[in-house]
């Protein structure tokens, strides 16, 4: 157990302060980068405990495709070069310490559930509506029961995917002026008559074509 | 046919025409139908009348049920006696002669429809008020005939005296009324019924109730009889109350002589002998009334004295007989009291219109040392005052000699020194009255023509229309006392006709005074005749060395024994300093910075703080969020 | 401590947690901060999920965890365009010049 424990320090150590420098830090990109270590820590600790499926599609989806959305975005926007100014003096300075206490409030209201258990142990049965089968792979068990008990989640997911990509394509669509295109629904629908203009040369005379 | 309905409401009907739709019939027409209408009800009165004291009809007509919850049971009723059916007589004659004189006297003004529906307003208040059954109908009227007052008297409101006059009128007469609630009040509390019939059969039996009010313990029914005569008291201008009568004035004479002589002042006397029933049980209060009576006849009778304006004179001798009729309840003689009400409304009216069309000719001049001299040429006007003035005197065998020494000689008859004493005081009273009619006339139609504006070949005399009224009003004047005494105060018909309208605890004693008693008043009354006509005509400067040599008595007389002075330093100045003190302090600092100034500044300054919170900044709405949500677990948490 | 029980990956997702929500509202650079906070608290959602699943045998709690993983990312990209599409318009992405909800 002893090696679990240590791996959980470490793992965890190095998320909480990943997570601190992402707020904290005055480059953007660096900001990006230090989630992306946030979320491999956290994969690390997943696939520690043994939920190894959801630890590699963390490491897929977030760090292959929405930490690099969010480079991406950074790199585009411009936004290194802004200046950040974090504790300098802004007409509402004050509301760091109440912002502060607050969060510490929150923060204690949050382990407060963890407090309760010493007091009520009972609350920490085991309601499982499906068990954890420890012969198959975590993979294996999940497949299990998401293609057949939440299958109209999962296509609900698939589907909010959908929409996602749409609307992200709507909002940043742009028409550009003065961009030759092909139109190929004009180009099939074109009739012999605009298409075919019969014209009589004379000889040696030539022909007259309006564009 | 019921005609009782129609009496009642024919004025009201006529009211409401010439009220909201003068316009559109039309001024004369308006005039017609109000006059038409009135003069209808004063014939069926006399129908009723002479059912009453021919067939002893009597009647109780409900109109509809106003109010019924629980034990409270009030309607709008019709009551039908002999004492209702005299006041009807006298209420409904008196208000048609008027309404056909003001067709003659308000022609020159342009709002004759407006005066014509307030005129028969006031007729259908004041019949409301002598035909209701119970004490809650009766304050209806009475509101009612205030009101009305309060309309009539500041009807040229353009004129700053007429307005303060009629807010007068109106505020002293509330003194009353707040007297008169009470005793309202007070029965019902009593009795749990404010219908006549029912208060007037528990009375015998509640003589022993006791009220405690301050730890003081009055009786009940004396306090119900001193309550009700408050009312009384400033309905018919006694004294005390009586501030606001000579100020009345200030309204048309047709206004004077309806309200302030025949009906409205008389609601007063028509209250203590309805109420006879509850009086008779209290000696207190009726000595009270004796007293309050007496003084107000003496009172106002010097006063009158040395006034100089022709109506106020005739308003002072209004209040001055009015507390005779008073006397005469308070002692007991309730069947006097309304004779001499009756043959009052006659030959007061008599004189305040013809008074009027003195004013009409002398264009609006009302001081009787500016007239003077013009009995040839107002002759019908002339006469006709003549009348007036010896009816009001009590000369022989005119209809106030019949009224008005039959009071004295009840108040001879009691016996005692106070008796003795208030007959003394009566025919004193009653020598002063005529010294001052006569005067009027003498000073208003004899001697030399003193008017420096008008020439005197410019006086002639009023229009018929203003004469038949005028004349009718006389031949009442002269025959109503000899026709019907008989049938009011006399021994045995009398009891005939009064029956339960009327209620008498012992009868009232037949003896007669002796004889040189009952010669004393009418040949002092005679005497005063030529010596009027000596002392202000022919010799004045007697008179003006008396006067001259009793100036602050004069003074005294002539400024009304300072009343309205006593009562500005008493109750009208501090009033006024009251009410600027809340105003200004209390309204404006106090209520207006709590109240909407201060609210509606407090909500703008909430309100732009409130902006503040909507800067735009997304990272602030997060945070309030967060606040929220932190406040919502702490809540759950705690829970 | 050294037995680690589910208390303690509670607690590092509650820690994550906040660090996320402090970054929501305590950053003055740009908004993209304010997404990636967003990132970080689905994160620590899901750590909560998954030790809850492990440690009380119940495999929904990875299953969620999976569709969480499918929302957040459709989530960051749309505002990642509307981020795009605000910079277009009004030139700047920071925080404090992004008031045009003032009033």
């Amino acid at each position: 157990m002893i090696i679990h424990s240590i791996f959980f320090y470490f793992f965890s150590i190095i998320a909480i302060f990943s997570a601190i420098m992402v707020i904290v830090s005055r480059n953007t990109v660096h900001s990006v980068f230090f989630l992306i270590l946030d979320f491999i820590t956290i994969s690390c600790l997943f696939i520690m405990i043994g939920a190894e499926f959801i630890g590699m599609m963390m490491l897929i989806v977030y760090v292959g495709a929405v930490a690099v959305l969010f480079l991406f975005v950074v790199m585009m926007l411009n936004v290194s070069q802004q200046k950040n100014e974090w504790l300098s003096g802004e007409k509402n300075s004050n509301h760091i310490p109440v912002g502060l206490l607050i969060s510490v409030v929150i923060f204690f209201e949050l382990i407060i559930v963890v407090g309760g258990w010493k007091y009520k142990p009972e609350l920490l049965k085991n309601f499982s509506s499906i068990g954890i089968d420890l012969s198959t792979t975590n993979t294996h068990e999940i497949g299990k029961v998401l293609y057949t008990d939440y299958i109209h989640l999962f296509q609900l997911s698939g589907m909010i995917l959908l929409v996602a990509m749409i609307g992200a394509i709507v909002l940043t669509f742009r028409k550009r002026d003065g961009i030759k295109r092909q139109s190929y629904f004009k180009q099939i629908s074109r009739e012999r008559e605009e298409g075919v203009e019969l014209a009589d040369p004379k000889n040696n005379e030539g022909v007259k074509i309006d564009a | 046919m019921e005609f009782e309905y129609l009496i009642i409401f024919l004025p009201l009907i006529g009211s409401i025409i010439s009220g909201f739709f003068g316009k559109f019939i039309g001024s004369r027409n308006s005039e017609i139908l109000t006059s038409l209408f009135v003069s209808i009800s004063s014939i069926l009165s006399f129908l009723i009348f002479y059912k009453v004291f021919n067939e002893n009809y009597i009647n109780n007509l409900d109109i509809f049920t106003w109010i019924n919850s629980g034990t409270f049971n009030v309607n709008w009723s019709i009551k039908i006696d002999a004492l209702s059916s005299v006041m009807l007589v006298v209420v409904t004659l008196v208000s048609s002669i008027v309404h056909i004189y003001s067709i003659g006297y308000m022609s020159h003004d342009p709002h004759k429809q407006r005066f014509m529906s307030y005129l028969s307003l006031f007729t259908f208040s004041m019949l409301m008020l002598v035909t209701s059954d119970n004490f809650l109908q009766l304050f209806f009227g009475w509101e009612g005939v205030g009101l009305c007052s309060y309309f009539l008297i500041g009807f040229w409101f353009k004129k700053e005296s007429a307005n303060a006059a009629a807010i007068k009128a109106f505020v002293v007469n509330r003194v009353g009324d707040f007297g008169f609630a009470l005793g309202i009040f007070l029965i019902f509390y009593l009795f749990g019924t404010v219908n006549y019939t029912e208060v007037f059969e528990l009375i015998p039996q509640s003589l022993e109730k006791d009220l405690s009010f301050l730890g003081i313990n009055f009786n009940a029914i004396n306090l119900i009889c001193i309550l009700l005569f408050m009312g009384a008291m400033g309905k018919s201008a006694q004294i005390f109350l009586h501030t606001w009568l000579p100020d009345a004035m200030e309204g048309p004479t047709p206004v004077s002589a309806l309200i302030h002589a025949a009906t409205m002042v008389t609601a007063g006397v028509f209250l203590v002998v309805r109420c006879s029933p509850i009086y008779e049980y209290s000696p207190l209060a009726l000595n009270i009334i004796t007293i309050v009576g007496m003084s107000t006849a003496f009172f106002a009778a010097t006063v009158a004295l040395a006034q100089d304006d022709i109506k106020k004179i005739i308003a002072y001798s209004t209040c001055s007989q009015l507390g005779y009729m008073f006397f005469a309840a308070g002692v007991g003689a309730y069947n006097v009291a309304m004779f001499h009400l009756f043959t009052h409304a006659f030959f007061k009216a008599l004189l305040f219109l013809g008074s009027g069309s003195v004013i009409h000719s002398f264009k609006d001049e009302q001081n009787i040392n500016l007239m003077g001299g013009v009995w040839k040429k107002l002759p019908y006007t002339w006469l006709l005052m003549i009348i007036g003035t010896l009816a009001l005197t009590g000369f022989p065998f005119l209809s106030g000699f019949y009224s008005k020494d039959a009071i004295i000689e009840f108040a001879y008859l009691r016996g005692n020194t106070a008796g003795y004493f208030a007959a003394g005081i009566g025919i004193f009273t009653a020598l002063l009255t005529s010294i001052y009619s006569w005067r009027l006339l003498f000073k208003t139609f004899h001697g030399n023509y003193n008017n420096k504006k008008l020439n005197i070949s410019s006086m002639h005399e009023s229009p018929m229309v203003m004469i038949i009224p005028l004349i009718i009003l006389a031949i009442g004047a002269i025959f109503s006392g000899f026709l019907f005494k008989d049938l009011f105060i006399g021994i045995e018909s009398s009891s005939n006709f009064w029956k339960n309208s009327i209620f008498f605890l012992e009868p009232l004693s037949h003896d007669h005074p002796p004889s040189w008693f009952i010669f004393l008043t009418p040949i002092l009354v005679i005497l005063s005749i030529p010596l009027a006509y000596y002392f202000f005509i022919k010799n004045n400067k007697i008179t003006n060395d008396i006067v001259n040599g009793n100036l602050p008595l004069y003074n005294f007389l002539k400024n009304k024994w300072y009343f309205d002075e006593l009562y500005d330093y008493l109750f009208v100045n501090p009033s006024k300093k009251i009410g600027l003190y809340f105003w200004k302090k209390i309204d404006l600092k106090f209520i207006d910075r709590f109240g909407p100034d201060g609210i509606s500044n407090l909500i703008k300054n909430i309100s732009l703080l409130a902006v503040k919170f909507q800067n735009g900044f997304i990272y602030h709405y997060a945070f309030v969020m967060l606040l929220g949500f932190s406040a919502l677990l702490t809540f759950l948490i705690l829970k | 401590m050294l037995e680690i029980t589910l208390g303690h990956y509670l607690i590092l997702a509650a820690t994550i947690f906040t660090i996320g929500i402090v970054g929501i509202f305590l950053n003055r650079k740009n908004v993209i901060v304010i997404l990636m906070s967003i990132e970080l608290i689905l994160l620590a959602v899901n750590i909560n999920l998954v030790s809850f699943s492990i440690y009380l045998n119940d495999l929904t709690g990875q299953i969620f965890t999976i569709f969480i993983l499918t929302v957040a990312a459709a989530e960051a990209a749309i505002g990642l365009a509307i981020i795009v599409i605000y910079y277009r318009n009004s030139g700047t992405i920071r925080v404090q010049e992004i008031d045009k909800l003032k009033g």
